[in-house]
């Protein structure tokens, strides 16, 4: 098995004040870490290849930084890294960064392609699908379950209120990984030292035969205009009144939510 | 054979000098609820060929690294010691890892604290702080360094013993400061845990941190804190600068009557003693010695008390994993205490606080008996 | 006259909500554009939805093969792709669901279409489509724009309310020749696996804390939990006391909860708890304490004794729940 799997190093804003410079998030003072989903994407990859042998190439789109993710994912069990890193992607909304990501991983020969999801940042949910087109190959994503048998993938793919679509597809494919689908393990600062002389290629938009309007703001469809914060109330709303009007006034509040 | 950086087990840890008398076991207390045995574990890491061998053993996560063993040991081995290092063997390899292990874990490589808190709110617990407390990381200098510490930085009821601290050092006049949001963890339960290369990592990233701001000497809330500067760092880096636990510190102003207690507190107090404090550094005296100190307290000692004291459970990362079922010492210290008609539990550590502060509600004793830090019982008698 | 395409969404035998969500966005984002909102149901034997979609929109496009029976992404955006391109629709609303994440993108790649997913405003300036959608976990909204005239939306469950429905649209029924997908085969839908209660799959959940009192008084808040399709979870002494099993605790050393819903009752909010929980979607408490910490994580708040709230509560979410 050839397996691919894509990771992107996400900033945790769990407890951050977040604050808005431009276009984006000021994130000096924010933790990275790998985006949740891909930490489970690589766990599934590393399974799958220790039960049917293969190679594993961890890749990126992302500065010098990302290569802390791809470290990780060879810590896990990775066996080569690819970060693809280039000015011009600055800007570029998802579909620009899977056709980055198409460019390089049509160049290898690969059985399976991984990612998570979504990524915890941004959240677009875009990458795996529209990877998969770009590539011509059947996807599945939101996956919490995934077979790999007789050049086929078996899914089961999560959906709302605890149902699961079980569906099969042909090798090669893309699949979308939700969180829960396994366990990931524990990658310990030891690991990660020793996995740091394992190669990790940078390719440059040239190589994967991209021009720069092709990535970029130039090459997106979508444009990030404006930020803004959403109002925000922390420290719990008080419903008052008697236990019969509080009540109320909850369960009101909760239809409104859409949690009933 | 099972081996440790290269090294093996045997070597490493002497293992051939250990003869299987059983002490160790004899006095371990997490074994009466446990399967763990540290005699079998010592012979365990002697024989053994590879990390499999310690995969099954569920109970390595049980030790709360109270230290008994190790003080026990006739050949002067360390099989505490021992056992972190089996873990780290599974942490290594990320198999077998507790979940809430790995989260404290990773929280820690991320966010420089095992709690799950984001580093710039490291201060927070200054907030509702009333007094000056010198940061040093905005230019201010002092002569002392006050390390607060990851819980007392985040656990809301632990951060009154930060307050409480901050209260009393300025109350005398000690001129100190603390490293604001870039202190970071000391490593103690890291070690404990297993994950050596984040240790190792956490000594580097302090020494340079510490060397950074030219520290000299150094007080810490937390004796877990305390012994992971003043005995682990030597083992992994050149340390300069001196540490001292609170209570030690005190103790010796309090010699020097740089220390002014004028409310009577009137109440009966008795002392948990920390294993961090006590069986692994024989800080004995001191804390009881402060205690003393403080107006109106009536001292009394638990049938357990100094090298015989009873664990918390708190230590070893057992703040991080439930361990083995069955009841908690703490409850025991609970009812220990309250034999002696103690009002008041007198912890000097963080993870004593939150171990028997839930013990005392578990036990049923929340109207008869509370759990205070000695910072908080000198704070209110100021 | 321009048209706005709302792909409808069903699943084993009922038309789900986010349709109807899309359709009243649609009617606003219509007037703004000057155009007409079209439903576009893909399915089989689905007349009596076409029906009830007719009330919400001004055309009902109806593509019914026995292939469509059930949703596969692959089929899905074979017939959609044929549509849009034949029609042209300015905007084409579908869900950001488990079916339209599965789908979108790979549509929107195909027709070389502007995509934004998760959407939860929709504002025309200029004859230009803005949307917001929410980043960095909801604590950033960004405005984004979508280059050229045609667009693909997806759209956030429960962002938008549902309208009522007092049209009635026309029902054009379109044939689409389907070959056969090589691809991907649909097997079937499955249960999550039933038994022992997965307190991190759960999507509602009750948290019951120390003040919960007696083992007797658990069915009481089962059955509020049974109201809500929710599990019971619990704080750590629950557990000590074995009121109930380990795997229910929520915390620091038992399990990471992140439900769409955490009603936490006479829990005090210990750090060591709400680091279980606080990454949850809306978190409620109700503890007699107004100053317990969990009121600093809850989103939501009674000050009250639980054991006079439990009880109405269960009713008013009966009867909300119809
Ligand atoms: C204003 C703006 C500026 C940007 N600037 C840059 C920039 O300077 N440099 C740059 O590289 N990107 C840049 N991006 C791209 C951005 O960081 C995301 O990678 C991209 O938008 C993907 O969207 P998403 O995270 O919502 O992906 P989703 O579709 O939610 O992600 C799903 C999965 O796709 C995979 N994936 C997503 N992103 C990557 C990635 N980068 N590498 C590998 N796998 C990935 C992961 O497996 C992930 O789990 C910018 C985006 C915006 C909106
Ligand atoms: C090492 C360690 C690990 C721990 N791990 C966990 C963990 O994983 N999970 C966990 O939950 N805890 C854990 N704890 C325990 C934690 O510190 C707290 O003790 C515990 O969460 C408190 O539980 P509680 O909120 O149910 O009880 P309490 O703190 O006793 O709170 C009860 C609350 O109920 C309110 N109340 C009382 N009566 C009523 C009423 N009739 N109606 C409404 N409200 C009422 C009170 O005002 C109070 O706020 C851990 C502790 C330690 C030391």
């Amino acid at each position: 098995m050839e397996i691919v799997v894509c990771v992107k190093r996400v900033p945790d804003t769990s407890e951050a004040d977040v604050v808005i410079t431009g276009k984006d998030i000021k994130k000096d003072d924010l933790a990275f870490e790998i985006n949740e989903w891909d930490n489970y994407a690589v766990e599934e990859a590393v399974q799958i290849k220790e039960k049917l042998g293969g190679n594993i190439t961890v890749i990126s789109v992302g500065d010098e930084e990302a290569k802390e993710v791809i470290r990780r994912g060879l810590a896990m069990g990775g066996d080569t890294g690819i970060r693809i890193d280039h000015p011009a992607l600055a800007g570029s909304d998802s579909m620009a960064i899977a056709k980055t990501l198409a460019a390089a991983i049509k160049d290898i020969d690969y059985d399976l392609v991984l990612t998570g999801a979504q990524a915890g940042d941004l959240g677009a949910g875009i990458v795996p699908v529209a990877l998969a087109e770009m590539l011509g190959v059947p996807h599945a994503t939101l996956a919490v379950g995934l077979d790999i048998e007789d050049g086929k993938a078996k899914v089961k793919r999560e959906l709302e209120g605890g149902l699961m679509e079980v569906l099969e597809m042909d090798l090669p494919a893309v699949v979308g990984v939700q969180t829960g689908i396994n366990e990931p393990r524990y990658v310990s600062i030891m690991g990660i030292r020793k996995a740091s002389k394992k190669e990790i290629k940078l390719l440059d938009i040239s190589d994967l035969g991209l021009l720069p309007k092709d990535v970029g703001e130039e090459g997106s469809l979508t444009v990030i205009e404006e930020l803004s914060v959403p109002p925000v109330t922390k420290v719990a709303e008080i419903l008052e009144g008697d236990p019969a009007e509080a009540a109320s006034k909850l369960a009101e509040i909760m239809k409104e939510k859409g949690v009933l | 054979m099972m081996e440790i950086a290269g090294e093996p087990f045997a070597q490493k840890f002497d293992l051939y000098t250990c003869m299987q008398c059983g002490k160790c076991t004899g006095g371990c207390t997490v074994s009466l609820k446990s399967p763990l045995n540290v005699r079998r574990m010592m012979r365990t890491a002697l024989v053994s060929e590879s990390s499999d061998a310690v995969l099954g053993l569920k109970e390595l996560w049980d030790c709360t690294s109270c230290g008994t063993c190790t003080s026990r040991c006739p050949r002067s081995l360390d099989p505490a010691e021992v056992i972190f290092g089996m873990r780290s063997l599974l942490i290594e390899e990320g198999r077998g890892v507790p979940k809430t292990i790995m989260e404290a874990l990773e929280s820690t490589v991320k966010n420089g604290n095992p709690w799950g808190r984001s580093k710039m709110k490291r201060t927070e617990w200054l907030q509702d702080f009333e007094g000056e407390v010198k940061d040093l990381t905005g230019g201010a200098t002092a002569e002392l360094l006050a390390f607060i510490g990851c819980t007392p930085s985040y656990d809301p009821r632990v951060q009154d013993v930060a307050r409480a601290f901050a209260t009393v050092f300025n109350a005398a006049g000690v001129d100190y400061g603390i490293l604001g949001n870039e202190e970071s963890c000391c490593g103690s339960e890291m070690h404990a845990m297993g994950e050596e290369g984040l240790f190792e990592m956490l000594v580097e990233e302090n020494i340079e941190l510490f060397g950074g701001f030219e520290v000299k000497d150094m007080v810490t809330i937390s004796p877990h804190c305390y012994n992971a500067f003043s005995n682990k760092y030597s083992e992994y880096a050149d340390v300069n600068f001196g540490v001292k636990h609170y209570t030690q510190f005190l103790a010796e102003l309090i010699d020097k009557d740089g220390l002014e207690l004028s409310k009577e507190l009137g109440k009966v107090v008795t002392y948990h003693d920390p294993c961090y404090l006590g069986k692994h550094n024989s800080i004995y005296d001191e804390p009881r010695k402060v205690i003393e100190a403080i107006p109106g307290v009536t001292f009394v000692e638990m049938e357990r008390s100094r090298e015989r004291s009873l664990c918390c459970e708190g230590g070893g990362g057992m703040m991080w994993n439930e361990g083995a079922e069955g009841e908690r010492t703490a409850v025991v210290r609970v009812r220990d205490a309250a034999e002696q008609g103690a009002e008041i539990i007198a912890v000097a550590c963080p993870f004593c606080m939150l171990t028997l502060e839930d013990a005392v509600k578990t036990a049923g004793y929340d109207d008869q008996i509370i759990v205070k830090d000695i910072l908080e019982l000198l704070a209110e008698s100021l | 006259m321009a048209e706005i395409f709302v792909l409808a969404e069903h699943r084993e035998g009922e038309l789900r909500e986010i349709t109807f969500e899309m359709l009243g966005a649609a009617k606003y984002l219509g007037k703004d554009m000057g155009a007409t909102v079209t439903a576009v149901l893909l399915g089989h034997d689905v007349d009596t939805y076409a029906e009830k979609l007719g009330s919400y929109a001004d055309t009902v496009l109806v593509v019914d093969d026995p292939k469509l029976d059930y949703f596969n992404a692959e089929i899905y955006q074979k017939v959609l792709s044929k549509l849009i391109s034949d029609k042209n629709p300015v905007v084409t609303l579908i869900g950001h669901t488990a079916f339209g994440m599965d789908l979108a993108p790979a549509l929107a790649v195909e027709l070389g279409l502007p995509l934004a997913t998760d959407c939860i405003g929709l504002e025309v300036d200029g004859g230009k489509l803005f949307v917001t959608r929410q980043i960095y976990s909801g604590k950033v909204n960004a405005k984004v724009s979508l280059k050229g005239d045609q667009y693909m939306v997806t759209i956030r469950s429960a962002a938008f309310p549902v309208e009522e429905g007092t049209l009635s649209g026309e029902i054009v029924k379109e044939a689409v020749a389907i070959e056969d997908v090589p691809y991907r085969k649909f097997i079937g839908y499955e249960e999550a696996p039933a038994g022992e209660v997965d307190i991190t799959q759960a999507d509602y959940i009750i948290g019951i804390g120390r003040a919960i009192g007696d083992p007797e008084n658990i069915p009481m808040v089962e059955e509020l939990a049974e109201a809500l399709g929710g599990v019971l979870a619990c704080s750590r002494p629950v557990v000590d006391k074995n009121w109930l099993p380990k795997d229910r605790q929520v915390g620091s050393s038992g399990k990471i909860v992140k439900p769409k819903l955490y009603l936490a009752l006479g829990i005090s909010g210990a750090f060591q708890h709400v680091a279980g929980m606080k990454d949850s979607g809306l978190i409620v408490a109700i503890n007699k304490d107004p100053k317990a910490p969990i009121f600093n994580v809850a989103d939501y708040g009674i000050v009250n004794d639980l054991f006079k709230i439990v009880p109405v509560l269960k009713e008013k979410i009966t009867e909300l729940k119809g």
